[in-house]
């Protein structure tokens, strides 16, 4: 009875299996493969070959991937077509008419998703009260299903201003379109997210029509292999808003998985927040050229329902507020024109890489920093031979002209990418209106203990955790997940002239839906757990927040505590508030979880459970280290022999089987009992 | 990666310098943010039309937000004038003053301007400024100032903890729009604030003495990258003109001429030669003008060094009193901020097209086209005012084509989405589409303008539409075409359309200033925006990139023929032998 966790990255497949009727230490695998980015079902299999799984004992498969990111990235995609009312063929292209960069003569923006020669108009109008102004001119609109037929456009977006008010349109135009192309994949933007503002709503239709043919054959692809490798599991996708959905669902929603691969992460925290009852959590994961940050509150992670996926791409689905910035063990440090001190965003990524990789990389890497500072093992811990000499002649480079040492400069780089980093974490708690300094910093990744200390002192952080499978935190996170969905409807009304019995009506049909698609996936609606937020603004405003609204039938009293939990919220988001306003509705939403087959995070907490007696020291060597301007000669401990409560004090290193974390002077680590290091970060005046 | 030349004289070491230089923008990205999302007003929320910047206690601007670039060199007049009425000897913390003065650092009217200085510990630390463009404060097209609207000298708006409500009952009575005034002051003291409370937190980190040497050296910083890069320009005098179309109350066009002198790193920018003060309202106070010339030459000569003072410091300006350049009260300014910024900006690149003419990129559409207009409900009569600001293109640069439909480089607001005109106003958006063969043509073309028809349910009116480029179309550079003209028509509820604004298909010409022009319910105002310059001969374009752009109904198989020399047979196939046959004859 196997539980899997997987999650295919650029880089590498993480597995994490979690095995209930094994026991002790056994109960839990990991595995890394390389990914195969032609056909990434094949390194999921290798993944289960490697980790030594007997398929036909799987419970349960639970999968985030970077498919539809990057196919949506690199545009590659089975050729889509839109159709869209007279007049407003190029809302995909115009956006809104901004340019990225103020100041830069030469931009261009990201390509269209859907080019103009395959973005048709056809006459047909709807008002914003749900009214015909136009009807569709069915001829027309036949004309276009047979242009789309000739061209052998077969994955289709219908997107018709207002349609948010009312599909009929637009389920019109489908079926006009399947006379003539009965196999045509068709997404309308009235299905997709009716919500109102047509870019946003365009987009999310669009992206979903692309990506309808890439994650459908992915999906069915990967089935088929574990089918024929005897595997009868249930497959679960992650999803964008940090739940997850049967395969079946990905299928139709692919727009939900753009941020499927790193919301994995986002659940690891949620797991940690239950089980060590810290509620308010920052998560950091750091690649190798991106650092990411999320914020969790009562163990839940934030959502943003306006998500800019490029350039003026506004995708309008939940998602999971990740800020991701370039900044990893692969950023450049270099000298402006200004004669400052740079590191990112350019990366040397993994070809060349850091310069002490050896594979000619020249330009100083933040990599190449902390290996000088003796941070890091030269050998990887056997793998490699990094190369210090290449690493401190890389950064003399940019110590030179400065007037630094290579230490001072290697360690100035550090916390010029620690204080990148620290903006993250800024943009996510302090940008939403929460203070960092709440919260407990929960270190991912195998670079995440490097830089933890410096990027917690920086935002003011004083605790930091990093725990014992960093290094696949977002497989880990896959086996943790509830199936959840997100289902909205425009509902514009006052608070004040809305009828709550409509209210109710509308919100009761949601609900229905959300339990259906729930069904639809395997939660009995027994189980099902229903919840319901309104997106609400006051009257003339154009941001909405996300407001909580009671259950069950609503009368004139629930609206007022509507319009007051509203008020409270936008004070704690925007950092204003005020009663002169009239409340408005815009959206309801209805999220629908139910529980998935994850395994009880009293058994899984048991499984890391310490059971070693701590026969000899953690401690592997001895290692000349630099911190704050002072050669030190610091202990390297092992993570895997560490014992409950052994309390260790800067500076010194832990390593991990993946990773390593950093523990500058002053900062005092203790493993708990689940192998978690947590480590007291103490405030020291920077610079 | 080069390092400076020269050796700068630093206190800081390089990591807190490199802290501190983040931290001076993300204090003014912290107030944008906040300004956006509690601001009541569209043009505010929805088109982003607004800047709010952090100055150091002699008035120099740290950093800024990137939203309109002409507000910004426009806010160090406004901030001094503030000063100098409300001396900080007086001032409490927290306490700001309010004003909308074109002549003392205000923009055009509607953009209203809050300042408040900052203190820590007792001590002047910073000065927080946002300016944002308020949907109506009154006014018209007119020949005086005191036609234009409310017009607010410095006044107090928050002391000692209090409002001022009697002020803003009178701002109130003086707008079309009362009911955005207290939401939109409520927000904008909410970004202030928000500027303050991360300046204070630089302050407590790293010492009120560290955070100003940061902010001189930051100073310094710009400077050094703004003179390098002058540096590398030749030497020499280079000139451009360009002009609105008219001022609105006569029908001669009104020039700017400008005169680049290029000597070491330095730059002088003479516009002596432009036309004088005019009667209509297309003059540029002194504050606005000197915004122009900077915001246009930082374009080519630091882009990425942090936008501040330090750039102001190697350019010279010379702006005779009297020209429409630099007017004095009671000169009308209403059109300042978008016509005449624009014209500033297309002149200084066409001056830098001799200077640099392989980095220069050709003029965009040079028009943010900023409308406001009425539109009356047709059941209740409720009569409500809104504005929209629809882009052209861009002009083509040396490495690829313009942008299409983006918002000039003035500022970077954001149209008015047609869902959310038509929820929250008694109109309907027909469209907002890019135009065929509105591009200027060239090895690299310019952006395609955009088509926008705002039908009104009942009665309407443009109120006010200060903009030009209706005579000539953006022009091109090194060999590039121009662009399109814009133009503004009525259509009528049967569907006929009118001139009446810019040329008509007969070749007659109408004035391009719009005040108060009425529609009845049914008709619909149409504005078509012009596209961008084009940059370099359209002979020399990759044939496949026109062969795309056909079929893509950018440019017609016409202009592909004629224009670029490029033959496409009614397939949409291109012909390369009679394409090359086409393009030998006519070289």
């Amino acid at each position: 009875m196997i539980h899997l966790g997987i999650d295919i990255g650029g880089t590498f497949t993480d597995l994490f299996a979690w095995d209930a009727e094994a026991s002790g230490s056994a109960r839990v695998r990991e595995v890394k493969v390389l990914t195969t980015p032609q056909d990434p079902s094949l390194a999921v299999m290798q993944a289960i070959q490697s980790a030594h799984i007997d398929a036909s004992q799987i419970r349960s498969v639970v999968h985030g991937t970077t498919i539809a990111t990057n196919a949506l990235i690199e545009r590659r995609y089975p050729e889509p077509a839109l159709v869209t009312t007279r007049g407003f063929r190029d809302v995909l292209e115009i956006g809104r008419q901004r340019r990225r960069h103020l100041y830069d003569p030469y931009q261009v923006k990201p390509p269209p998703l859907i080019r103009r020669s395959r973005r048709f108009t056809v006459a047909e109008k709807l008002g914003a009260d749900g009214a015909t102004v136009v009807p569709l001119d069915r001829g027309e609109a036949r004309h276009v299903a047979e242009q789309l037929a000739e061209l052998e456009l077969r994955n289709v977006a219908v997107a018709f201003i207002n349609a948010y008010r009312d599909g009929r349109h637009e389920r019109e135009m489908r079926d006009a379109i399947l006379e003539v192309i009965p196999d045509a994949q068709i997404a309308l933007s009235s299905e997709t997210r009716p919500k109102v503002r047509e870019l946003g709503r365009f987009t999310t239709t669009a992206l979903r029509a692309a990506l309808l043919p890439v994650v459908g054959d992915y999906l069915s692809r990967l089935e088929e292999k574990l089918a024929q490798a005897g595997c009868s599991a249930p497959l679960f996708i992650v999803k964008s808003n940090g739940g997850m959905m049967s395969a079946d669902s990905a299928k139709e929603r692919p727009e939900e998985l753009i941020a499927s691969g790193p919301a994995g992460g986002v659940a690891a925290g949620s797991y940690l927040s239950a089980l060590l009852d810290a509620h308010s959590l920052i998560v950091t994961d750091v690649g190798g050229t991106s650092f990411e940050a999320s914020l969790l509150e009562d163990g839940v992670g934030l959502v943003a329902d306006e998500t800019e996926i490029e350039w003026e791409r506004p995708v309008v689905t939940p998602m999971l507020d990740i800020r991701s910035i370039g900044a990893g063990g692969g950023s450049i440090a270099w000298i402006d024109d200004g004669g400052s001190l740079r590191v990112g965003p350019q990366s040397a990524g993994a070809d060349p890489g850091p310069a002490c990789y050896g594979r000619g990389g020249t330009q100083p890497t933040v990599t190449d920093a902390n290996l000088v500072l003796g941070r890091i093992d030269p050998t990887l811990g056997g793998k490699f031979r990094l190369d210090l000499d290449a690493a401190a002649d890389a950064i003399r480079t940019v110590a030179e002209p400065l007037g630094l040492s290579v230490l001072e400069c290697a360690e100035g780089i550090t916390e010029i990418v620690s204080e990148n980093m620290a903006m993250a974490i800024r943009s996510v708690s302090v940008d939403r209106g929460r203070d960092p300094r709440d919260h407990l910093m929960v270190a991912f990744g195998g670079a995440g203990g490097l830089h933890a200390c410096q990027i917690a002192r920086s935002v003011g952080i004083d605790r930091v955790l990093v725990p014992p499978f960093a290094g696949v935190a977002c497989a880990f996170g896959a086996t943790t997940m509830d199936v959840r969905h997100d289902l909205e409807t425009t509902f514009y009304a006052a608070v004040d002239a809305a009828d709550p019995a409509e209210l109710t009506r509308s919100y009761t049909a949601l609900e229905a839906d959300v339990k259906a698609l729930l069904e639809a996936d395997g939660v009995p609606a027994a189980d099902a757990a229903v919840e319901r937020t309104a997106q609400m603004r006051y009257v003339g405003q154009s941001y909405e927040v996300t407001t909580p609204v009671p259950a069950g039938a609503l009368g004139h009293a629930d609206l007022a505590e509507i319009a007051d939990a509203f008020n409270a919220v936008h004070e704690r988001e925007y950092g204003v508030a005020s009663t002169a306003f009239p409340v408005a509705f815009v959206t309801l939403r209805v999220t629908g979880t139910g529980r998935g087959h994850k395994p009880a995070p009293e058994d899984l907490a048991a499984a890391m459970r310490i059971d070693g007696n701590g026969a000899g020291s953690s401690v592997k060597e001895r290692r000349r280290t630099y911190f704050a301007g002072h050669h030190h000669e610091v202990d390297v401990h092992d993570v895997e022999r560490l014992v409950a409560d052994q309390r260790i004090a800067g500076p010194a290193i832990i390593e991990q089987p993946d990773g390593v974390i950093v523990l500058p002077p002053d900062a005092v680590a203790i493993a708990d009992p689940y192998r978690n290091v947590m480590i007291t970060a103490s405030e020291e005046k920077a610079a | 990666v080069t390092a400076t030349t020269t050796k700068p004289e630093r206190q800081l070491d390089p990591i807190t310098f490199e802290v501190l230089r983040r931290s001076f923008e993300y204090a003014p990205e912290r107030m944008s943010q906040v300004l956006q999302k509690a601001s009541f007003s569209p043009i505010i929320y929805d088109m982003v039309d607004y800047s709010n910047a952090i100055f150091d206690p002699e008035i120099e601007l740290i950093g800024q937000t990137a939203n309109c670039p002409v507000h910004i060199a426009a806010m160090h007049f406004s901030a001094r004038a503030s000063l100098e009425r409300f001396p900080l000897a007086g001032l409490e913390p927290d306490d700001i003053v309010i004003l909308n003065d074109p002549y003392r650092g205000g923009t055009h009217t509607p953009d209203v301007t809050l300042t408040m200085p900052i203190f820590y510990r007792d001590d002047l630390l910073a000065i927080a400024v946002s300016r944002a463009h308020w949907t109506d404060v009154g006014g018209n097209l007119d020949t005086h100032i005191g036609g234009e609207g409310l017009r607010l000298p410095p006044l107090m708006l928050y002391r000692a903890g209090e409002l001022n409500d009697e002020l803003i009952e009178i701002i109130k009575n003086c707008t079309r729009t009362p009911q955005y005034v207290e939401g939109d002051i409520q927000a904008q003291i909410g970004a202030l604030r928000a500027g303050r409370d991360e300046m204070l937190r630089l302050a407590h980190k790293y010492g009120a003495d560290v955070v100003k040497e940061g902010m001189r050296e930051v100073l310094d910083y710009t400077q050094r990258m703004t003179a390098a890069a002058i540096d590398r320009m030749p030497d020499g005098e280079y000139e451009g003109v360009d002009y609105v179309d008219s001022d609105g109350f006569s029908d001669d066009p009104v020039h700017v001429r400008v005169k680049l002198l290029v000597r070491g790193d330095r730059i002088t920018v003479d516009l002596s030669a432009s036309d004088p003060v005019t009667v209509g309202p297309i003059n540029s106070p002194y504050g606005n003008t000197a915004s122009a010339i900077y915001y246009s030459l930082k374009f080519f000569l630091s882009p990425d060094a942090p936008p501040n003072a330090g750039l102001y410091r190697q350019i010279d300006l010379t702006i005779p009193e009297g020209t429409w350049l630099n007017p004095s009260w009671p000169a009308p300014t209403f059109g300042c901020t978008t016509a005449s910024s624009s014209k500033i900006t297309a002149a200084i690149w066409k001056a830098l097209a001799q200077a640099i003419p392989d980095r220069v990129i050709a003029p965009t559409c040079s028009e943010c086209n900023w409308f406001l207009a009425s539109a009356s409900d047709p059941v209740t009569g409720e009569l409500h005012v809104l504005s929209d600001l629809p882009a052209g293109g861009w002009g083509g640069t040396p490495f690829n084509d313009g942008m299409h439909v983006t918002m000039d480089p003035l500022g970077n607001c954001q149209n008015l989405p047609a869902e959310t005109a038509e929820m929250l106003f008694p109109v309907r958006y027909n469209s907002y589409q890019m135009i065929t063969d509105s591009a200027g043509p060239g090895k690299h073309r310019g952006g395609c303008g955009v088509r926008l028809e705002v039908e009104f349910l009942g009665r309407g009116q443009i109120i006010t539409m200060e903009t030009s480029r209706t005579r000539e179309g953006s022009p091109g550079v090194n060999g590039g075409g121009n662009a399109s003209r814009q133009r503004q028509l009525r259509k009528l509820a049967e569907g006929d359309v009118q001139t009446i604004g810019g040329l008509d298909d007969d070749g007659n010409w109408y004035p391009q200033m719009l005040g108060n022009v009425g529609f009845n319910p049914g008709e619909a105002f149409v504005f078509e925006s012009g596209g961008g310059g084009g940059w370099g001969n359209p002979f020399e374009r990759d044939p496949n990139l026109v062969l795309e752009d056909v079929r893509n109904e950018l440019v017609s198989r016409e202009r592909a023929a004629d224009i670029y020399g490029v033959v496409i047979n009614e397939a949409l196939q291109l012909d390369a032998d009679a394409t090359a046959n086409r393009r030998r004859q006519r070289s």
